[in-house]
């Protein structure tokens, strides 16, 4: 099952990030209920759950979009508040959203460069430097192997695979430590997520980034992540190594919708879960 | 193997789901599809050719008397205080949002720039950068009021627009007062000292046009402003994806009411321009009209109502086309009641062609 490019974390690994007993409820809904988490260097860690568990508001408090209501986030040892996803931006945590957060009116390269354009100096003003960010786009996506014929069009010319494309690539162009990625491989075809996964792979191993990753295909995180921290009703209820766990397990644990792991020896409770 | 060795053995890219023709730019062939290709590349193309076709148009019909400088200057003055305010509007309407109170600003700037000049004895720049810090200020409560208070700007201009204009009425009773307009700011913002027997190069020719030409700076500067710099590019992504722009990190909200202040300023210059030609400060010279004008002239220039993209250059050349409408069709004797109508067609058309060259243009993908 496991691959064997992939080199299992020991325990003692710094932790980069760290969310602890964070507590965030949008009006009477209550999106995440004293969660903590915790990123190792290096770690992939998978975050699974139903629709609706809290997994895409861990993340966007991670990424600085939603403010949590209580608990803290420590990042590298340190703990952190951030006001804007700018502040985690700069942190060096960098987050490809579910719906992506491509400007569908902007070209390719400003859509890559956007919050953290190139500028030059004329008459004392700072003006957009288009000739350099259009350079670097296009040699930073051919680097890659992303094939986007012209780094001028607007992203609303894009297909749906080019534009997560564009997302991951923007998200891993400043080299984050901590790269955050909510379902990445949607809108990507067999190849295309062997490609993206295999980018995951190649940054944790080379770059030591610390990845948060939401998938659905469970057979993929088996592929590459360390840990696995199940979310059930805004609460994580499992946090385990990928190796202390099958495939077949995780899967029915999620099915059953009970909020608790289930070994083999639990079938019956899982049938008899299973409308 | 593993995945990884994906990467390097397939340097063409995976990555692209539907290989290298899917975005493909078909190079124009016949001069029709050159002619559709330069129409839909530049949205003030189209608003352009409308532009030159009615100057023909007015120039024959009136005897060869609309390309006079005398006749000029009252089309260009005319154009440049509503280019002036439909700027604002572009501006605005990129990130999604809209002004209404515009035309109120454009009565309160000047009045108050002419009351405290008068009643108060403030040197007369000085009231006038009075004047336009208040315009900023009406956008701000304009933004704050929208972003904060989650009022949809439609409705909180409505508002604004009928408190300041109601202000101002109130001031003194409905009265217009004469501006205490001295050189050189009369030169500089406003009259005519062009005599028909002045040489077309000089200093008095070139005042026939001021208004114009400051019209035309502010248009410079702002299609820099949106084009070049961060501030335009960040404006462009709040009106066109506004969740995903905060998701990235600009912070949409300071966007918004900083186009706010923007279009107050502008609003309150226009009216500052407008009072100093005419050396009078009228409670009523800004008319919700004036500001649906230059909305129209945005839109007609190719500003799109719904955000995320627009014009500065379409907006002048938009409210030129609207200019030339209410004096050319007065010039070649239609009552001036009857340009509204051709104005009201005009819109229409123009916006029929503006969406229909959009959809040719995401068909062809030109």
């Amino acid at each position: 099952m496991q691959n064997m490019n992939t080199p299992r974390l020991s325990d003692d690994a710094p932790v980069v990030l760290e969310m602890s007993h964070v507590s965030k409820s949008f009006g009477a809904v209550t999106a995440l209920v004293d969660v903590s988490v915790k990123l190792r260097k290096g770690e992939v860690l998978a975050l699974v759950g139903d629709n609706g568990a809290g997994k895409s508001t861990l993340i966007k408090v991670l990424s600085g979009y939603h403010k949590p209501d209580s608990g803290t986030i420590t990042s590298k040892g340190k703990p952190i508040r951030f006001e804007s996803p700018r502040d985690a931006r700069s942190e060096g945590i960098e987050t490809v959203y579910q719906d992506l957060a491509l400007i569908g009116d902007l070209s390719i390269y400003h859509n890559m460069f956007i919050g953290r354009e190139y500028r030059k100096r004329m008459f004392g003003m700072k003006f957009l430097d288009n000739q350099k960010m259009r350079g670097m786009a296009e040699e930073y996506l051919s680097t890659l192997g992303i094939n986007i014929p012209n780094v001028n069009s607007t992203v609303d010319r894009l297909s749906g695979g080019q534009r997560q494309c564009v997302a991951v690539a923007r998200s891993i162009y400043s080299a984050p430590s901590v790269l955050i990625l909510d379902e990445p491989l949607a809108a990507l075809g067999v190849r295309e997520s062997a490609h993206v996964l295999g980018l995951v792979q190649k940054l944790r191993r080379e770059r030591e980034v610390s990845i948060i990753l939401i998938v659905h295909n469970y057979s993929q995180i088996f592929e590459v992540c360390d840990r696995i921290n199940f979310l059930h009703s805004g609460e994580i209820v499992l946090d385990a190594a990928t190796s202390d766990i099958t495939e077949e397990e995780l899967t029915r644990t999620v099915k059953s919708g009970l909020g608790r792991l289930l070994r083999p020896e639990d079938a019956e409770i899982a049938l008899a879960a299973v409308p | 193997m593993g995945i990884v060795s994906n990467i390097k053995n397939d340097p063409v890219g995976a990555l692209s789901p539907a290989g290298k023709r899917s975005v493909g730019f078909q190079r124009p062939t016949t001069p029709l599809d050159k002619a559709l290709t330069l129409l839909s590349r530049y949205r003030e193309a189209s608003i352009a050719v409308v532009a030159v076709l009615l100057v023909i148009y007015f120039q024959i019909g009136s005897d060869n008397q609309f390309l006079t400088s005398q006749f000029l200057s009252v089309v260009l003055r005319d154009t440049g205080r509503l280019g002036l305010i439909a700027i604002a509007e572009v501006m605005l309407m990129i990130t999604g949002e809209i002004d209404l109170s515009v035309s109120s600003v454009f009565s309160l700037a000047p009045y108050s720039m002419v009351l405290m000049a008068n009643s108060l004895g403030v040197p007369l720049p000085l009231a006038a950068i009075i004047s336009l810090v208040m315009g900023v200020a009406v956008g701000v409560l304009n933004g704050v009021v929208t972003v904060r208070f989650r009022v949809p700007s439609l409705i909180t201009t409505v508002g604004t627009l009928f408190l300041f204009q109601g202000i101002v009425v109130w001031i003194n009773d409905s009265q217009p007062i004469v501006a205490p307009i001295q050189e050189p700011f009369n030169a500089l913002f406003g009259q005519n000292l062009f005599q028909p027997d002045d040489s077309l190069l000089s200093w008095h020719a070139v005042t026939a046009f001021t208004p114009f030409l400051w019209t035309l700076a502010a248009v410079i500067v702002i299609a820099l402003v949106l084009n070049r710099t961060t501030f335009g590019l960040h404006t462009i992504a709040t009106g066109s994806n506004i969740i995903g722009a905060r998701e990235i990190g600009v912070r949409t909200d300071r966007i918004k009411i900083y186009n706010f202040m923007l279009a107050g300023g502008l609003a309150a210059f226009a009216g500052i321009i407008n009072t100093v030609q005419f050396s009078s400060a009228d409670p009523q010279a800004g008319s919700p009209f004036l500001t649906l004008q230059a909305i129209a002239a945005a839109v007609i220039g190719g500003t799109s109502l719904l955000g995320g993209s627009g014009t500065v250059v379409g907006a002048l050349i938009g409210a030129f086309v609207v200019a030339t409408l209410n004096n050319g069709l007065v010039m070649v004797g239609a009552q001036a009641t009857v340009s509204d109508i051709y104005l009201g067609a005009a819109i229409l058309g123009a916006m029929i062609l503006n969406v229909q060259v959009n959809r040719l243009r995401a068909r062809r993908r030109i």
